[in-house]
């Protein structure tokens, strides 16, 4: 029945003006895009708005009184407060060490595992358990496992004579300690969509090069590389931006510290507002972490589309 | 098939939230302990709340010492506020100035019986200002040293309490005897309160000592942590940690509550956790050091929020709470502030675990003590100390710069 | 010796090699799984001893701790249910509007897709404090419910959309075409046709979401404060002791048990996951 009415209307479609056929298709597209629309407006488009405004406003969360107080809260990051150009470097070497570290063991990784062997089903299958477990369960393991001396990683290092270093309680080795451990819970996906762009590869090409006595370096430097492009680009960007939003890891494993030494900006925001009150700062914080990743991904497009 | 698995999906959301709905009266009353002990004794106030109120329910909900001031907030200002709650010394005046608690005042004078200046007036003093109540403390408990009685017989050692009576147990005597413990149980000689004195306990660690070598952390918005009697107070802390190593060192572990470590500092509501230690215990007073006895006293009270619409159900439970005898219920485990019971003999005597000869230690020490430092901005000042204090326990650690900066960083918070 | 230097024993050898260097690089992926299974059945004291991975006596009670310790079974339920409703709930929302952004021509597209797609360079700490106003302000805290609106409205949902806008796009329209001349209304030719042929696309969003859902952590920690309506991030993150010291036996304990469900169901789909992954990875 429903069918039969269907193609009866269809039948009339034939005969309205090319006019209202468009509009028809606009009003449909609208339609289906609008449950996306509404929220997105709603949850991110107006938060995003209203961040704008109470950067501009001195507001206690406790309170809930605000003030409206120009740029102050920008200057009291950028100029009066120390912490704030310290924790902006943490967040750079942060994803300095992490995005390097994670895409290349994904590539040697994926490079190692793209062709079948006896247990590459193994090998993939154990690379990206960690991607699939809660960052939680992952930082809670860590945490133990990288305890001073009575800590498993430094009992093992004792075991062949290195004396570890107290990893989560010195800056320095607690930012090793949050990078390493995040590139293994994560790197399993990007070795995950390398091996994916490796097998999209004509094996032709491969073949031809070897035929002209092309090295596996040469093959690698001259075909594999350049093919990768658009996916590194993907990686690349995905990567960077997730290691400015980690907080989870952070907030379990060190808590920021040892000595501000891993406050990245997520977490900063996380204390400013919600354990200082200081809706405000919070605020002006994730404006400027806004304009800090936006300005990091188009410099990112930016520079792959003048290369290629 | 797909139509019934959404029709369960839609089924689940809806008995997921499904938020139980309230009776008409109960009350939610946030607390941080979840011991079964104090829960009970919580819930026999409930109780015979009862007597005057036959239908109101009181809810006690437990939220982990350590995470709550920070859930508390998200409860306030998440418009989710609980009617009353415990609150810690430290997170007083910040919620004092938010204006987020209610004054009892009108309540509790409305009640004759309830004598609200029996409550001694340093104990008041963090709760109330201007004739106005914010907060009853319910706990003005000292920091005593919590001792393995087991492991100073094993090390040859006289134990803390007698050495206390005697009149010898000072600093010097406890880096003494920690290392000698150390050397002789491998056990460790100390662990800071709750194994957490390089983390969330900074203050509980530092602050005895510190006082007890005449020092202050701050007085007067002045930063005291840089003042040489808090300098050697904290090199004394230091040599223990890193040269006789027998306090429990950071990212270490060393439960004293498990057997781990010798000695502790602690209040008397975790003697409640000592029942099947399985190993004899004691207490005794804080070391003495070149600035005489100076008992440090941890205080919390309890408060009733703005935010909640039942205020005046919530204040009434809370002059229940803090009525006479209520108090002097509660005080086996927190101590009161109440005179009439703290010198009553009831009170050396209401906790079955501790002898009275040593809640002696503990009346004692309330009289004599001062309560922790706290300030409006104490979050701020906590976290802007804590780098700080990290870079205080290395090895290497430079104790005087370290505590230069320390207060380089919270005197323009002071 | 020249035997044993021939061609394919070489060739063996070689392999061998290499699979032992490829298994020593798996041990800090392998280790923390085994240690957190073995810790999970140690008792408090058993776990500061002596690091070794078999405890001399299994403690399976450490499992029922667990449960009397928090309502863990119902926190499980949370987790699980709220999980699925977004997944579901990101499905749809986000097929719907792929669907239209590939194949339906209506003014304003370029735009909505650039705004759209502006939002996945924009990490949702950023917007988390408005998020937590607005939230109050619907009062909704200390439900479920910003847990479940904030993914499928949020930065996730829109990755979703993308997903599915690239997959339709590279499908086939004749079926499609054939579907209206049949007299398909958009939405049955939606719902019949290009849904039924983009079951790797929705597995791979399916998957995505709901592994975010399940290891939200932010989101909890700041709406939800009732012990009841904790979900497992939380939940685990909250073994401690009143004073707030980690309770290591049980954090463990509770700790394989949110895992290993995810982990087997890994293991045994693991070939369709990585695939749909890949599928997202080169086609996002």
């Amino acid at each position: 029945m429903a069918r039969k009415l269907a193609r009866h209307t269809g039948g009339q479609d034939k005969t309205v003006p090319w006019l209202t056929l468009k509009m028809r298709e606009t009003m449909e597209a609208w339609l289906f895009i609008s449950p996306t629309l509404a929220g997105f407006l709603i949850f991110f488009v107006g938060p995003l708005v209203a961040v704008v405004w109470y950067s501009l406003t001195e507001w206690n969360l406790l309170s809930q009184q605000s003030v409206f107080v120009g740029l102050d809260n920008y200057q009291d990051a950028l100029v009066r407060n120390a912490d704030f150009w310290k924790v902006v470097r943490n967040s750079i070497i942060f994803a300095i060490g992490l995005v390097p570290l994670n895409m290349g063991m994904a590539l040697a990784l994926a490079l190692a595992l793209s062709r079948p062997f006896r247990g590459v089903i193994f090998f993939r299958t154990v690379f990206f358990a960690p991607v699939v477990t809660s960052a939680v369960a992952w930082a809670i393991v860590w945490k133990f496992l990288l305890q001073g001396d009575a800590g498993f990683v430094n009992q093992l290092l004792a075991q062949v004579g290195i004396h570890g270093p107290n990893w989560l309680r010195e800056p320095d080795w607690a930012m090793v300690a949050v990078i390493i451990t995040r590139v293994i819970k994560m790197v399993g996906l990007n070795m995950i969509l390398y091996i994916a762009a490796l097998q999209a590869i004509p094996r032709d090409y491969e073949a031809a090069a070897r035929l002209e006595g092309a090295s596996s370096w040469q093959i690698f430097r001259m075909i594999t590389w350049p093919l990768l492009g658009p996916t590194t680009l993907v990686i690349m960007v995905i990567t960077t931006i997730g290691s400015f939003k980690v907080f989870d890891h952070i907030y379990l494993m060190t808590g920021g510290g040892p000595e501000n030494g891993t406050l990245v900006l997520a977490f900063y925001i996380y204390q400013q507002g919600f354990q200082f009150f200081d809706v405000g700062y919070a605020s002006a914080l994730a404006m400027i972490m806004f304009v800090i990743v936006m300005g990091l991904t188009i410099t990112q497009l930016a520079l792959r589309r003048r290369d290629t | 098939m797909k139509s019934i698995i959404s029709s369960i999906t839609l089924s689940t959301m809806a008995l997921g939230m499904m938020s139980s709905a309230l009776a008409a009266a109960e009350l939610r009353f946030t607390v941080w302990t979840g011991n079964e002990a104090h829960l009970a004794l919580l819930n026999g106030m409930a109780d015979s709340f009862k007597e005057s109120h036959p239908d109101v329910t009181v809810r006690f909900e437990t939220i982990p010492a350590g995470d709550y001031t920070q859930k508390l907030t998200f409860q306030l200002a998440g418009g989710n506020p609980p009617d009353a709650g415990w609150m810690m010394e430290d997170a007083a005046p910040t919620f004092v100035g938010a204006g987020v608690l209610e004054d009892l005042a009108p309540t509790l004078n409305a009640d004759d019986g309830y004598d609200l200046p029996d409550f001694s007036e340093p104990a008041r003093g963090l709760w109330s200002g201007d004739g106005k109540v914010w907060g009853v403390p319910f706990s003005t408990s000292p920091f005593v040293i919590f001792y393995n009685k087991d492991l100073f017989d094993q090390a040859g050692l006289e134990d803390p309490f007698s050495l206390a009576a005697k009149g010898e147990w000072n600093m010097e005597k406890f880096q003494e005897v920690a290392k000698t413990l150390t050397d002789a149980t491998g056990k460790w000689g100390f662990e800071f309160k709750d194994g957490q004195g390089y983390e969330t306990r900074i203050m509980h660690a530092l602050m005895p000592p510190i006082r007890a070598y005449g020092g202050d952390v701050w007085a007067n918005q002045e930063c005291g942590f840089d003042k040489p009697e808090a300098v050697a107070a904290v090199k004394q802390l230091h040599d223990m940690v890193f040269k006789d190593k027998s306090i429990v060192p950071p990212g270490e572990n060393g439960d004293f509550f498990s057997g781990s470590s010798a000695m502790t500092v602690n209040q008397i509501s975790r003697a409640s956790l000592m029942k099947d230690a399985g190993f004899g215990w004691g207490i005794a007073p804080l070391p003495s050091g070149p600035g005489g006895e100076s008992p440090v006293i941890g205080q919390a009270g309890i408060v009733v929020f703005t935010a909640g619409d039942q205020k005046e159900l919530a204040a009434a439970f809370v002059r229940h709470m803090t009525s006479e005898s209520n108090v002097a219920k509660m005080a086996q485990f927190f101590p009161p502030a109440r005179k009439s019971v703290l010198s009553s003999e009831a009170f050396t005597e209401s906790n079955k675990l501790i002898p009275t000869e040593q809640m002696e230690v503990v009346k004692d020490a309330i009289t004599k003590g001062k309560v922790l430092p706290s300030h409006e901005r104490s979050p701020q000042i906590l976290a802007a100390m804590k780098p700080r204090v990290d870079a205080l326990w290395r090895a290497d650690a430079d104790v005087e710069a370290s505590l230069k900066a320390v207060c380089a960083a919270i005197q323009p918070l002071l | 010796m020249t035997n044993l230097l021939s061609q394919p024993r070489l060739k063996v050898i070689k392999q061998i090699c290499w699979t032992l260097s490829l298994g020593v690089v798996a041990i800090p992926f392998v280790f923390p799984f085994l240690w957190m299974i073995s810790a999970g059945l140690k008792g408090p004291s058993e776990i500061f001893g002596q690091p070794s991975l078999i405890p001399t006596e299994l403690r399976w009670s450490n499992y029922l701790e667990v449960f009397s310790y928090q309502p863990f079974a119902r926190q499980y339920f949370n987790s699980l249910y709220i999980a699925v409703a977004v997944t579901v709930l990101t499905l749809f929302i986000s097929s719907l509007a792929g669907y239209a952004l590939a194949r339906l021509r209506f003014a304003g597209a370029a735009l909505v897709g650039l705004f759209l797609v502006s939002a996945l360079m924009v990490p949702e700490e950023v917007t988390i404090i408005p998020n937590f106003f607005l939230i109050r302000w619907l009062g909704l805290s200390d439900t479920h419910w910003p847990l479940i609106l904030l993914p499928v409205f949020g930065p996730q949902g829109i990755v979703g959309t993308f997903l599915m806008r690239q997959y339709f796009l590279a499908l086939p329209k004749e079926l499609e075409e054939a579907g209206k001349m049949d007299g398909l209304s958009r939405l049955g030719v939606w719902w019949r046709i290009a849904l039924p042929m983009s079951r790797p696309a929705l597995a791979a969003v399916a998957i995505i979401t709901f592994l975010n859902s399940w290891n939200l952590f932010l989101e909890p920690l700041i709406f939800i404060s009732s012990l009841e309506k904790f979900t497992l991030p939380l939940a685990l993150s909250n073994f401690t002791d009143p004073y707030g010291s980690p309770l290591w036996h049980l954090q463990l304990a509770a700790t394989t048990l949110a895992v290993g469900p995810i982990l087997i169901v890994y293991l045994i789909a693991q070939r369709q996951i990585i695939e749909s992954f890949a599928l997202s990875g080169v086609k996002g």
